[in-house]
């Protein structure tokens, strides 16, 4: 079976259907990701019984790939009787994923932050919560513009992992067409250009962002 | 013009060169960065043996001068000679020319990946081929010369300011060189050790090396150059005899640097 | 089945994963250290075309990339096995990432480095071996490593291929017995065993060449 070229650009507004679902995905996870994460580095530096801890459920995420937490959201959640539509757990799967690198993320925008400006809140009696949402959080925000910047083209990438919960996403919407027509080779063909053009786009958005916002990756 | 090829010392090949060679000789040559024209004209012949000074205010072109005698930098118009060489956009063989020509940075520029024996060496195995034992004795005796034998086995890390810069010298000095280029070695050290880098460069010196040397170490320049240079905007406004060139400066400029650097 | 029989059984696909990891490292490394030295020296077209090249294997997603390589190379000639086209998807994805921390390990050498080489008389191209290069490599190692933990664990996707690898042996114990909790907790510890130790050694590497960097917050 050869390459059928015709064939392949009347199936691309068939695929796209799916981009609505990539981009919600992607979002969500991202949103997620990043309250997640910001939590474990919270939590991490609250108190030096709980930090080896948090340190080793984040390199814990770190290591096990996004594949096998898919999995194990999909089938472990029903076994204990929590039915969720299979978005809903793809959206929980990548913001637990991605959560692992953005609280590194959120560890180094804190550790640019310089020391005195918490000494200095907290001798003003700030509390620590306050601390950090009135001291040091805003100072952070600069430092994990950039690279927050580059896990969310990270994230996007990652959305079609949910296709193989049969979740109806860009490339999902791909695997349909070819089974419904038998033809594997132009859907993923088509899938693949797709999911270049979007990522490229969202690759040059969020540079502009930064330009725009005048945020940079910070010198280490 | 006191100093006369020294035998006596220990632990080098001294350097007999006759005087009244040309080492390099740099004529009418400018250079340009965008429009803004960092070299203007400028003229220097170099006996083979003279030791130069050159002076002058930050952003003059000292730098660029110097580091156009081993290609570092291209220059756009004139000539540049380098042991007989025309050294031209393009010219082949350039790593050979530039092994005839040690060069020394403020910085240092040690590798930092290498201890000081494997800095010494690198060049001398990997461009010059000699076999890691003979390479290794030559490093030794270099490293002697510079009196840091000791550290031959620490990283550039390891060391003080002073002793990495004496690294440095023995570096290019393990290549033979025939002209030895400094750029300003003591600017980026501390104070307590700019005499030891000093005076390792003035036994090569006395040994009879050509040197080309951009500093403000004015002691150094009265004790050991044959000639002071001093350039400003990109061009050379006096030279002269270190006896002179401090006690009757000519230019209204030389004048006023000589002021502020004595004050 | 006890939980040791379930890691067991998940471990016959040990030999896929580890196959198809170190075939991707073949083409990771030299695609790195190729289109990362490339990319920083060339100027013009040739530095487009490069660019080009890298960007393609980073920014597609790779599972898409997976499935496109593996279902379109047949239609366009190209007969490949299913573990050749995931060792060279996941090797070049990664290996474009890894051009990535070569061209700026290279880009933030101080230039008096080169500079003192060629000063000594050595060539470029020796300057680049023995003076740059070293250093480069050395200070992209703790990425480098986390990078190879990508690939370990981008080796799941090939159980999407149906390559017998650590994943696809957990979804056929789970086929045989109804215990997912057991099959995919082993799934995951499996993994947990066989890379946790390198996410450390990473971390270690990346603190000591963080060392001095000044203290943490603690609230
Ligand atoms: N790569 C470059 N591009 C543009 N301008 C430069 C460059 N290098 C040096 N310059 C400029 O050339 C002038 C002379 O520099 P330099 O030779 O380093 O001076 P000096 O060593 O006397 O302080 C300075 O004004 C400097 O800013
Ligand atoms: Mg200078």
């Amino acid at each position: 079976m050869s390459f059928d070229f015709a064939f392949a650009l009347k199936i691309v507004p068939r695929v796209l259907e799916g981009i609505g679902n990539t981009l919600v995905v992607a979002i969500l996870s991202f949103m997620g990701a990043s309250a997640l994460g910001f939590l474990w580095e919270i939590a991490r530096r609250s108190n030096r019984h709980v930090r080896p801890v948090m340190q080793f459920v984040v390199d814990a995420i770190r290591s096990t790939p996004v594949l096998a937490q898919l999995y194990f959201l999909f089938y472990v959640l029903p076994y204990y009787g929590v039915v969720l539509p299979a978005l809903v757990v793809g959206v929980f799967g990548l913001s637990f994923y991605y959560s692992g690198y953005l609280s590194e993320v959120f560890k180094a925008g804190i550790d640019l932050v310089p020391r005195g400006q918490g000494e200095a809140a907290q001798s003003l009696g700030l509390s620590r919560i306050h601390t950090v949402i009135f001291v040091i959080a805003p100072q952070m925000l600069r430092n994990v513009a950039a690279p927050l910047g580059a896990y969310s083209v990270s994230i996007l990438k990652a959305t079609p992992y949910l296709a193989v919960l049969a979740v109806p996403e860009m490339l999902g919407s791909a695997f349909d067409v070819a089974s419904e027509t038998y033809r594997y080779a132009e859907p993923m063909f088509v899938a693949g250009i797709l999911f270049l053009c979007l990522a490229l786009i969202a690759v040059t958005l969020v540079n502009w962002l930064e330009r725009y916002l005048g945020v940079t990756t910070p010198p280490h | 013009m006191t100093s006369n090829p020294t035998d006596e010392q220990a632990g080098m090949g001294s350097i007999q060169t006759v005087r009244g060679g040309t080492a390099v000789s740099i004529e009418n040559v400018s250079k340009w960065y965008g429009n803004f024209q960092v070299l203007r004209d400028v003229n220097l012949h170099v006996a083979t043996g003279e030791r130069i000074v050159v002076c002058g205010p930050s952003g003059s072109g000292k730098s660029t001068l110097i580091r156009c005698v081993n290609q570092l930098e291209k220059h756009q118009r004139g000539r540049i000679v380098v042991n007989g060489t025309e050294l031209r956009p393009g010219t082949k063989g350039l790593p050979a020319i530039r092994r005839e020509v040690g060069m020394v940075f403020q910085q240092f520029n040690l590798f930092p990946h290498l201890n000081v024996i494997d800095n010494c060496t690198l060049a001398l195995v990997r461009a010059r081929k000699l076999a890691r034992n003979a390479a290794e004795a030559v490093a030794m005796e270099n490293l002697t010369r510079v009196r840091i034998p000791e550290q031959a086995k620490k990283f550039p890390a390891q060391l003080s300011g002073g002793q990495q810069q004496r690294v440095a010298i023995a570096r290019a000095l393990c290549m033979k060189p025939k002209i030895m280029l400094f750029d300003e070695p003591t600017s980026a050290l501390d104070p307590e050790m700019i005499k030891e880098v000093l005076d390792v460069m003035t036994r090569l010196a006395d040994e009879g090396m050509t040197m080309i040397c951009v500093t403000h170490e004015m002691g150094f320049a009265r004790e050991v150059a044959d000639r002071v240079i001093f350039m400003d905007g990109g061009e050379i406004v006096e030279q002269a005899n270190p006896a002179e060139f401090f006690s009757n400066p000519v230019q209204v400029r030389t004048r006023q640097f000589l002021s502020q650097l004595l004050h | 089945m006890t939980f040791l029989q379930i890691l067991l059984g998940i471990y016959e696909g040990f030999g896929i994963t580890a196959i198809v990891t170190v075939l991707g490292l073949l083409y990771a490394i030299p695609f790195a250290l190729l289109a990362g030295i490339l990319q920083h020296f060339s100027t013009g077209a040739a530095r487009w075309v490069v660019t080009a090249t890298i960007e393609f294997w980073r920014s597609s997603p790779v599972i898409v990339l997976l499935y496109a390589f593996y279902y379109s190379l047949p239609a366009f000639g190209i007969n490949l096995s299913a573990i050749s086209v995931g060792a060279m998807v996941l090797g070049l994805n990664i290996g474009g990432y890894g051009s990535q921390s070569v061209r700026a390990a290279l880009q933030t050498l101080n230039r008096g480095q080169r500079e003192a080489g060629l000063a000594l008389g050595l060539s470029r191209i020796e300057v680049l071996r023995f003076v740059e290069l070293p250093q480069a490599i050395a200070a992209m190692t703790p990425t480098f490593i986390n990078q190879a933990i990508q690939l370990i664990k981008g080796t799941s996707l090939v159980s999407l291929l149906t390559l017998t690898d650590m994943t696809f042996r957990a979804k056929e114990i789970a086929q045989l017995s109804y215990n997912p909790v057991g099959v995919y907790s082993g799934l995951l510890v499996a993994y947990l065993i066989i890379c946790y130790p390198v996410t450390i050694f990473g971390r270690r590497l990346e603190r000591s060449a963080a060392k001095g960097r000044g203290a943490s917050h603690e609230f």
